[in-house]
């Protein structure tokens, strides 16, 4: 009865995964006899001329995506250090249920802040400072409108502060105190042993929660729809407007003018599925190699 | 479980038996409390009397579904709120390629679209009438503090959206506005995300305009802007562009009215600078006297756009309502002849007594020239091979 239950689970979700591929591969059909392999590496997304291709998306959501984990992560990480080892007994239990219910606010509450509070503020603050330290750089040419890739980026950094945090942190709760006592007990300063004693242990731990939220940016369509400025072409600088898969999903796919338009939404879509799935399989690989050596449980 | 369990209630347990019952009685009330309201709202307690169809006297028990256009859906919201009888209609405000999707899929019983069928879309619902149902006109609207009204044309606003003209203070714009302190600042294009009507009438302007539009990007529902970012439906447009300073993005004229939002004037053919209006949008409708096809026609190249009078609004359009013309053939036999008359009396009533409501919500009503072609279009609806009657009095 019980085993019974539990496989049927199982086996419903795997079959639930293989229908969503099913149906995305024979709706994308249409688009795919259209462009072929022009489609993957096509940067122009013309509804007028029915011509379609996917770079401006790829990039809107790879770049979206990175700069949220550039800023997120070592926000999250320091967090959950502080939490766990820095912050005082008492408050550790609080402050983490607070940056839990970052998690809880709705994608849609994100974007309109973002929107409102957070476009505004990098247009006339944070992208001419940007502009004029780091204009060098040339990813901060074009001019600042307030929405952009850079705005949605931000944006998704606060979104996956809490999903990496609250991972991390239990792994590094999980630390046995004798490690971080040995560390000290050397002489270590506080730095010191994070690094040689919690780190390395909870790696493991930190590098999957890493890959939930880097999976939970890639998807997140409401709030990019609502920051990102929707502009079907590929980012020239971080100030530009662009558009990532799923807020192309969210504008378009209703509002399609035609089943060409449909189809090659759908094999966007599914191009969104493989790059979720290389991430996470690339990601297990990459945690084999770097924990296989000393094993996957503790540094020895 | 245990052998005490047996024994009759302590005292105790009665007491607080009798304590709860005060609370049932609360419950109880909030409950049916909660049921009235919920009735009032779901119309259980209105009179069949209460409805005012004007002389129509649709079937009663019958809902009809419709989903389309949001540049219509405030009229279509009055119309669906008056129109009684016990016939109900509900509307879906999804934008129009999303109306032409469902008409062409048969989920909806009409489609409303404020662009007609393209060719393709023609091929694809095949058998689908275009019955104009209301008129408007789209406005260009601007962030620029301390910039009192602006003059623009079609070419100047062409080249903005083309991004030739990236100034506020560019030398076209100022030729149009010598009095105006236009600000040195990149002007920011605004465009709506979705797939739009307001967009095909927007885009179609500055394509008879703008030979260089029409060849680059030309009309549509959704185009291939070269500058600019998306917003969602009227309402993001007109959100973004009042939040962000130095941008321009287009609305509809009943929109801009409704919200109070500060719009350009256009130049005419004739070399007036119009601010639009109901009265100036109803009269180049009027003046642009179009010709209309047959409802089973192609109407992708009709237009009421540049006007010829002195005085006209030169962006102006029809909207439509896209129906089957022979429903019992495309729909088979889920659909009955009650749904057919009530559908057509729906119509009906739409193009006629309907239009009176258009006004007071800044819609352009039709002209009598129009509302004879959509008439007979409706006229020529049918229902297992017959013409289905309207109760609405009248002569067709």
């Amino acid at each position: 009865m019980f085993l019974g239950f539990v496989t049927a689970g199982g086996v419903v979700l795997l079959v639930l995964i293989f229908l969503i591929l099913a149906v995305l591969i024979a709706q994308s059909e249409p688009a795919f006899r259209a462009f072929g392999l022009e489609f993957l590496v096509g940067t122009r997304w013309d509804v007028t001329r029915q011509v379609y291709g996917v770079i401006p998306f790829v990039a809107g959501t790879l770049i979206t995506s990175g700069i949220a984990l550039l800023l997120g992560l070592p926000l999250a990480l320091g967090a959950a250090i502080f939490l766990t080892t820095q912050a005082p007994v008492a408050f550790r239990g609080p402050l983490g249920t607070v940056i839990d219910l970052l998690a809880a606010i709705p994608s849609v509450v994100y974007g309109f802040w973002g929107l409102l509070v957070l476009a505004p503020f990098m247009r006339t603050t944070a992208d001419p400072a940007l502009q004029r330290y780091l204009g060098w750089t040339g990813a901060f040419g074009g001019t600042a409108t307030g929405t952009g890739v850079l705005t949605a980026g931000v944006v998704l950094a606060i979104m996956v502060i809490p999903t990496i945090s609250a991972i991390s942190r239990e792994t590094l709760a999980a630390v046995p105190a004798s490690q971080r006592e040995a560390a000290l007990s050397l002489g270590a300063t506080s730095w010191e042993t994070t690094r040689v004693a919690s780190l390395p242990y909870a790696r493991a731990g930190i590098f999957g929660a890493t890959v939930l939220g880097l999976g939970r940016a890639l998807g997140e369509t409401m709030a990019v729809t609502m920051t990102i400025g929707n502009h079907d072409a590929v980012p020239t600088s971080l100030f530009s407007q662009g558009q990532s898969i799923a807020s192309l999903i969210a504008n378009e796919l209703v509002n399609n003018t035609g089943p060409l338009q449909y189809s090659a939404i759908i094999e966007a879509g599914l191009i969104l599925l493989m790059i979720s799935l290389l991430v996470n399989v690339g990601a297990r690989l990459l945690l084999w190699r770097v924990t296989g050596s000393v094993g996957s449980e503790a540094p020895r | 479980m245990s052998s005490t369990g047996a024994t009759s209630p302590s005292s105790e347990t009665i007491e607080r038996k009798r304590s709860r019952a005060p609370l049932y009685a609360v419950v109880a009330i909030v409950v049916v409390i909660v049921i009235v309201v919920a009735g009032f709202y779901a119309g259980w307690f209105k009179s069949a009397s209460s409805a005012s169809s004007g002389n129509c006297a649709p079937p009663t028990g019958v809902t009809i579904i419709g989903a389309g256009s949001t540049l219509v859906y405030p009229l279509m919201f009055q119309w669906e709120t008056v129109f009684g009888g016990g016939t109900t209609v509900n509307y879906a405000s999804v934008g129009s390629s999303a109306g032409i999707t469902d008409i062409s899929a048969k989920t909806v019983d009409f489609g409303a679209s404020d662009a007609p069928l393209n060719p393709a879309q023609r091929a694809t619902a095949a058998g689908v009438l275009t019955i104009p149902e209301s008129a408007g006109g789209v406005v260009p609207i601007y962030n620029l503090p301390g910039v009192g009204t602006l003059n623009f044309n079609g070419t100047v606003l062409a080249d903005i959206y083309l991004g030739t003209i990236s100034y506020w203070n560019s030398p076209a714009l100022a030729a149009l506005n010598p009095d105006a302190s236009l600000p040195d600042q990149p002007i920011q294009v605004v465009y709506r995300s979705d797939g739009s009507g307001t967009t095909f009438i927007w885009t179609s302007y500055l394509s008879l305009e703008d030979a260089t539009f029409a060849s680059q990007i030309g009309k549509g529902t959704q185009v291939d802007w070269p500058v600019g970012s998306g917003e969602p439906k009227n309402a993001g447009v007109a959100g973004y562009v009042q939040e962000t300073p130095y941008t321009i993005g287009y609305v509809d004229l009943n929109y801009a009215l409704n919200g109070g939002i500060q719009f350009g004037r256009v130049e005419n053919p004739q070399g007036n600078f119009i601010l639009a209006s109901v009265n100036n949008t109803a009269s180049a409708l009027r003046d642009a006297n179009p010709t209309l096809p047959a409802g089973n026609g192609d109407w992708y190249n009709v237009s009421v756009l540049n006007a010829p009078g002195l005085y006209d609004y030169p962006i102006t359009s029809l909207t439509y309502i896209l129906v089957y013309q022979d429903l019992s053939g495309a729909y088979g036999s889920s659909f009955s002849l009650n749904q057919a008359k009530a559908l057509v009396d729906f119509l009906y009533w739409m193009v006629t007594t309907g239009q009176t409501y258009s006004a007071e919500l800044y819609y352009v009503p039709l002209p009598p020239s129009v509302v004879a072609n959509s008439e007979a279009s409706i006229g020529s609806i049918t229902f297992n091979g017959a013409t289905v009657p309207n109760s609405c009095g009248s002569s067709v």
